[in-house]
């Protein structure tokens, strides 16, 4: 069964299409990952997913149920647009939200307390919102989306603004709640990550689903045309005919292979050139030059 | 419904928590003790200090007749006027005022009145400060009683008791109202007045309160989180409905501290010398019933209107252009409300407390003073409940596509079009 299914949704404000003709589906207990340029129609979307806004066209179901104001209880929000009542103590906020999504005041605060303990709040729990550091304030919006534990989950940007340590740690929540069966939707600009994280992708671009399936199936259509070199000495080889865009790296650089051409021919072009080669890898491009070359494609 | 009441419980609870709440509530009914004590003693108060003066008399002799009616005490049994000196026809009388003048710069005179040789030419009162009206007015009357005493005379008329045959006629005001007659004393007009000023400032007051509570939503962008938990619609009924209960509270401990400051308070007043101002005044009980009900209706109008306004806008500075809108009506009743003192029951009094936005105020004015016609008030009434209604769903339409609008402050075309989205 599909966790979130959309089949040719459209959404326009006045005459702006915002999202047009966007068919998507969501494999359940699987890590989804939305991505797209700044204003590509993602968060529409996801408020289109939420029944914070309607489709015009189109039909959305989330665990086969046609989007309504119940199936919004089976979906874990985190948006973009985020921020909590700033007065409000941190675990009063985290119950008023988790009783909102149909939790007891008791279980509610009973797991308030488990989530500040697991996320290091602990000492912050009667603390107002305002006086907790913007990474901080991140982990309990994270804590009040997840609290009462749905089946869909949709994160979007769910690391801006945390360091590596708590990133680290929200990674590992969300690859928990996937081993427990959840799915997860996940919005986010670093590449990196989704690659890591995520089982399928669709990428949206100008209101339109341009790309979408797993990564795997997606990566192995390019084939294998990227070359990862570290190296020291001589870069004249670099300027190599069969290279078709260079990405300069810290101690090497990363290239883009001309269709038809030979990793081999390079290599064996930079020994040539006197360099000492420590790292040669050919591979599959990165999500993050499939989303640039696809996005910025005229 | 559960949804609901959680959020009415927040609302509540954040705000009656606050201590400008706290404060508020309890300031109230302390600075009205305080406001009434100072007026009871200022009423009482009289200046300490006898006013020291001499007469310039340049006429055959009035001085006599005005000194004898300047017989007023002090709270402490001493002549409120000490003639010093009175120069009768002085040769002259420039010299004489000026040494006065000179008496008075020095501080050992307070004032000198000369009176004209013909009573029909004005008389002066020279001082340092001659806006002690206090002192000013005993002084006035007994200028006015000698001036007449001695015009009358004149003319051939001798008058033993002034007094008695200028008494003016007793005019008894009686208000006519299907329970019988009852004596006027104006305070049919006060309770009016009071009334149209509590019911525009709390209409006011909470409107605004319930925009800000939107406006903070969205500035803090709690917003997208909450209405992924909980239809707009129950939102804004929610806020409304907590903001409500807030002002409810606020207004149950004011009414009960005022009625006690009104019992106490009065006491107090008739302890300290004055007369009550307050016995007499009675609010009948179908004013109190009919008010509570257009308060209640004015509220929820107004409340519905001021979240639509907060909705529409990303922050106060664009609230506070649009929010004429939802202010625009309330204003208005306070400019035409004059109009309906003067005839409660003319046309346009009737036809603009029908006027779903006006009646609130209006209705519950024309009520206090004269109580209209039961279809009148019935239909205003089912007037304002319709309309509220109405204006409490498209509300929920606006909010429903502007809680979610940020950046530029939208047209009211723009508005009109959110009403199409669904």
């Amino acid at each position: 069964m599909d966790a979130i299914t959309l089949e040719k949704v459209s959404k326009s404000y006045d005459s702006v299409a915002a999202v047009s003709n966007v068919s998507v589906r969501v494999r359940q207990g699987s890590i989804f990952g939305l991505l797209g340029p700044n204003g590509a129609g993602k968060t529409t979307t996801i408020r289109m997913i939420m029944h914070i806004l309607v489709a015009d066209e189109g039909s959305i179901k989330v665990l086969d149920k046609p989007v309504s104001d119940e199936t919004r209880d089976l979906i874990g929000y985190l948006p973009e647009e985020r921020g909590l009542y700033p007065r409000m103590k941190v675990r009063d906020i985290i119950v008023f939200l988790a009783a909102l999504h149909g939790l007891t005041e008791a279980e509610a605060g009973r797991r308030a307390d488990q989530w500040l303990d697991k996320l290091g709040l602990g000492e912050w729990k009667s603390k107002k919102l305002v006086d907790l550091s913007k990474g901080m304030q991140q982990k309990v919006q994270f804590i009040t989306s997840v609290i009462h534990e749905p089946p869909v989950m949709i994160l979007d940007e769910p690391f801006s603004g945390l360091d590596p340590v708590n990133s680290a740690t929200i990674e590992e929540i969300i690859m928990e709640m996937k081993g427990k069966g959840a799915t997860i939707v996940l919005s986010s600009h670093r590449m990196d990550q989704i690659e890591r994280m995520c089982d399928a992708i669709c990428l949206i671009n100008k209101g339109q689903n341009i790309l979408d399936g797993d990564i795997r199936s997606i990566k192995e259509s390019y084939g294998k045309n990227t070359v990862q070199f570290e190296f020291t000495g001589p870069d004249t080889f670099l300027k190599s005919p069969s290279i078709e865009k260079l990405t300069r790296l810290g101690n090497g650089a990363e290239a883009k292979l001309k269709p038809g051409a030979d990793s081999q021919e390079v290599l064996r072009a930079a020994l040539q050139a006197g360099a000492n080669i420590t790292k040669f890898e050919l591979m599959y491009p990165t999500l993050n030059e499939i989303f640039i070359e696809r996005t910025t494609r005229a | 419904m559960r949804k609901l009441g959680l959020i009415v419980k927040r609302e509540y609870l954040t705000r009656v928590k606050t201590k400008g709440f706290v404060i508020g509530t309890l300031a109230v009914p302390l600075l009205g003790l305080a406001f009434c004590l100072m007026i009871v003693f200022l009423v009482n108060h009289k200046t300490e200090s006898s006013l020291r003066f001499a007469i310039v008399d340049n006429s055959d002799g009035l001085s006599q007749s005005v000194v004898q009616g300047l017989n007023s005490k002090l709270e402490d049994g001493k002549p409120e006027f000490v003639v010093e000196q009175t120069f009768v026809r002085p040769a002259d009388s420039d010299a004489v005022q000026t040494d006065l003048r000179n008496k008075i710069n020095a501080g050992t005179l307070d004032a000198y009145l000369l009176i004209p040789a013909k009573n029909t030419d004005s008389f002066e009162l020279h001082m340092r400060n001659p806006d002690n009206f206090s002192q000013i007015g005993p002084l006035s009357g007994a200028l006015d009683q000698s001036v007449i005493t001695q015009r009358l005379s004149q003319q051939g008329v001798h008058v033993d008791d002034l007094k008695s045959v200028l008494k003016g006629a007793d005019l008894k005001l009686l208000k006519v109202s299907d329970r019988g007659e009852a004596e006027e004393k104006g305070q049919s007009i006060g309770i009016a007045i009071a009334l149209v000023v509590l019911l525009y400032t709390s209409l006011l007051m909470y409107g605004i309160i319930t925009m800000r509570s939107v406006i903070e939503e969205k500035t803090t962008r709690t917003m997208e989180v909450l209405i992924s938990a909980v239809r707009p619609f129950e939102l804004l009924a929610g806020k409304i409905l907590g903001v409500a209960a807030a002002a409810f509270t606020q207004f149950a401990i004011w009414m009960t501290s005022t009625a006690l400051l009104f019992s106490y308070g009065a006491l107090a007043a008739m302890g300290m010398g004055g007369k009550s101002m307050l016995s007499g005044v009675h609010v009948p009980p179908s004013l109190i019933l009919y008010a509570t009900l257009f308060f209640f209706g004015g509220y929820f109008l107004y409340s519905a209107m001021f979240a639509a306004v907060g909705a529409a806008c990303s922050n106060e500075q664009d609230a506070q252009q649009l929010q004429w809108l939802a202010m625009g009506p309330l204003v208005f009743c306070m400019i035409i409300y004059s109009v309906i003192l003067n005839d409660p029951s003319s046309k346009m009094a009737v036809i603009l407390s029908e006027i779903p936005f006006f009646a609130p105020v209006l209705m519950s004015l024309r009520i206090s003073l004269q109580t209209p016609p039961l279809w009148q008030i019935a239909l205003s009434l089912g007037l304002l409940v319709l309309t509220t209604i109405v204006m409490i769903w498209l509300s929920a339409k606006i909010y429903r596509v502007g809680v979610l609008m940020y950046g530029k402050r939208p047209s009211l075309i723009e508005m009109a079009r959110w009403l199409r989205y669904s």
